[in-house]
């Protein structure tokens, strides 16, 4: 039949996406081919382009005039395995448009290059809206299909890529060129990576925008770790904020431990009671006074009672040298805080007292 | 009871917490006790720094690069303390020390492909074990150094 030769034309013609020189054919034959498709009543042959849609031929032409329908064109093609490229006819029939829009819908490129210099046969109204909702469901088909347009798309295509769709006339048609081969071939378990229109697609680039996106996954937790920096825009403010807050955090751990080296005095009997009941195995404990009766207790209640002794131990005896201090050192106060980040007056007090222990040093 | 601070016995605070009051304790029992003389409470306070960050750092084992390095770090330094001139020294300290002293010497700009260097590069003299990590690590372990910081600064010792 006539239309069946013409249709194994087209799919011989289609189904060798790579190569300009299918292209040349495309344009000459692809009109033709749809007329004869179209017109002939649908056939049972799987690569036809009516069967592939399943519809009668009229509602297709139908299909194709309307512009809102195009989804259903897009959804209805389910015999796509059959027809290696075909799956990308419903989108790219529905919205074959005069100048070079198409390109940013999947599949083969040159194909796509080609069929937009065909005459219109869709309303040339197709918006960029249908071209987004088209561009969205190639997507969802593709991943729902396991077609594999080309295979050596498949050997160069680590990672999945999509475009970004930009309405604007593409100036940049031999960069997306490349870039159609590329996208939405397959999905594997790889590091999606998202490219941009016109951005480079070797491996490198590849590697360099995972690795940036990783590293950029990782300040974000960070600027949730630290207070204060989720305002802040700006890769290298927010490390100067890290930063900051990081050389704040030791200074504040030397400044406690400063403490703790000048309250030690008072409180050893009080520690040493504490410590007995929970470390009965390693302490070397030759020098403990006599208050200390040790006392066997399972590990978690040796925990709980340790707390409540710490908090004795907090509140009673390592507030009162600190708050005697402060008394003394109130106008140092102000300075202390507006210097240092920390709010706890437990800090403010550690530094006015280091401050102290450095000028009697 | 409940445990309002230590929510498992296990956790990183609670582990921290009972390394560094065993810690505390030996120190406090070294010392006579009421020698409130500058020098000696300065010699105290180095010690318990030294003890904070070694319970720290044993307290997350080896699971970390900066644990590592800061244990390397302390190692490398009491085998100093101990044998100032000896040339005792064993293999895997000189080469610690060796490795350290090649790495800072010869750490390039590491140039990433990414703007921020002069800040990557502060970041890693805070965090240590920072100069021998690429960008993306330095950053896990500065978040995982922050929130052990914290936790040091929280623990129940009195400390926060």
């Amino acid at each position: 039949m006539e239309s069946n030769a013409g249709t194994t034309e087209t799919r011989s013609n289609v189904t060798v996406p790579d190569g300009g020189e299918v292209a040349a054919f495309e344009s000459l034959q692809f009109t033709d081919e749809i007329h004869r498709l179209i017109s002939a009543p649908g056939t049972d042959n799987a690569s036809s382009f009516t069967a592939l849609l399943e519809l009668p031929a009229t509602q297709v032409v139908e299909l194709l005039h309307s512009p809102e329908s195009v989804k259903l064109i897009v959804a209805s093609a389910p015999n796509v395995e059959d027809f290696k490229g075909s799956f990308h006819f419903p989108s790219n029939t529905g919205l074959i448009q005069k100048d070079a829009r198409f390109s940013v819908f999947s599949g083969e490129g040159n194909n796509k290059n080609e069929k937009s210099n065909s005459p219109e046969m869709t309303s040339k109204n197709s918006s960029a809206n249908l071209e987004k909702a088209v561009k969205s469901e190639p997507a969802e088909t593709v991943s729902s299909l396991p077609l594999v347009s080309d295979p050596t798309m498949e050997n160069r295509n680590i990672k999945r890529k999509d475009r970004e769709k930009k309405v604007k006339g593409s100036t940049k048609k031999s960069k997306t060129a490349t870039n159609e081969r590329l996208e939405d071939a397959e999905k594997l378990p790889y590091v999606h990576v998202r490219a941009r229109r016109g951005q480079a697609t070797d491996s490198h680039s590849l590697a360099e925008r995972a690795r940036r996106e990783k590293i950029n996954a990782r300040m974000k937790l960070l600027q949730e770790l630290v207070p204060g920096c989720n305002k802040i825009s700006g890769t290298a403010l927010v490390l100067d904020e890290i930063i900051n807050h990081v050389q704040s955090l030791q200074r504040q751990v030397e400044f406690l431990s400063m403490r703790l080296a000048t309250v030690n005095p008072r409180i050893d009997f009080n520690l040493d009671s504490l410590f007995t009941p929970e470390s009965g195995s390693t302490m070397d404990g030759g020098n403990f006074p006599s208050l200390v009766t040790p006392l066997i207790w399972p590990d978690v209640q040796v925990n709980g009672y340790r707390k409540q002794f710490q908090h004795q131990w907090h509140f009673d005896t390592l507030k009162q040298p600190i708050w005697g201090r402060e008394e003394v050192c109130n106008n140092y106060v102000t300075l202390e805080n507006s210097l240092l980040s920390c709010d706890s007056s437990a800090n403010s007090a550690a530094t006015l007292h280091a401050n102290q222990l450095k000028m009697e040093l | 009871m409940n445990n309002p601070h230590h929510l498992n016995p296990t956790s990183l605070k609670s582990r921290f917490t009972t390394r560094f009051l065993r810690a505390l304790t030996k120190i406090r029992a070294q010392k006579p006790i009421s020698s409130s003389s500058p020098t000696e409470i300065f010699r105290r306070y180095r010690r318990i720094k030294v003890a904070a960050d070694k319970s720290m750092a044993y307290s997350v084992r080896s699971r970390r690069i900066w644990s590592r390095a800061m244990l390397w770090k302390l190692r490398s330094r009491s085998y100093r303390r101990q044998d100032p001139c000896s040339g005792r020294r064993s293999g895997k300290t000189n080469q610690a020390i060796m490795k350290k002293s090649s790495n800072e010497n010869t750490t390039t700009r590491r140039e990433d492909g990414v703007g921020f260097v002069e800040e990557a590069d502060e970041l890693r003299q805070l965090v240590p074990g920072g100069e021998t990590m690429n960008l993306c690590n330095l950053l896990d372990e500065t978040a995982h150094y922050i929130k052990c910081l914290t936790t040091q600064l929280f623990s129940p010792i009195g400390k926060g």
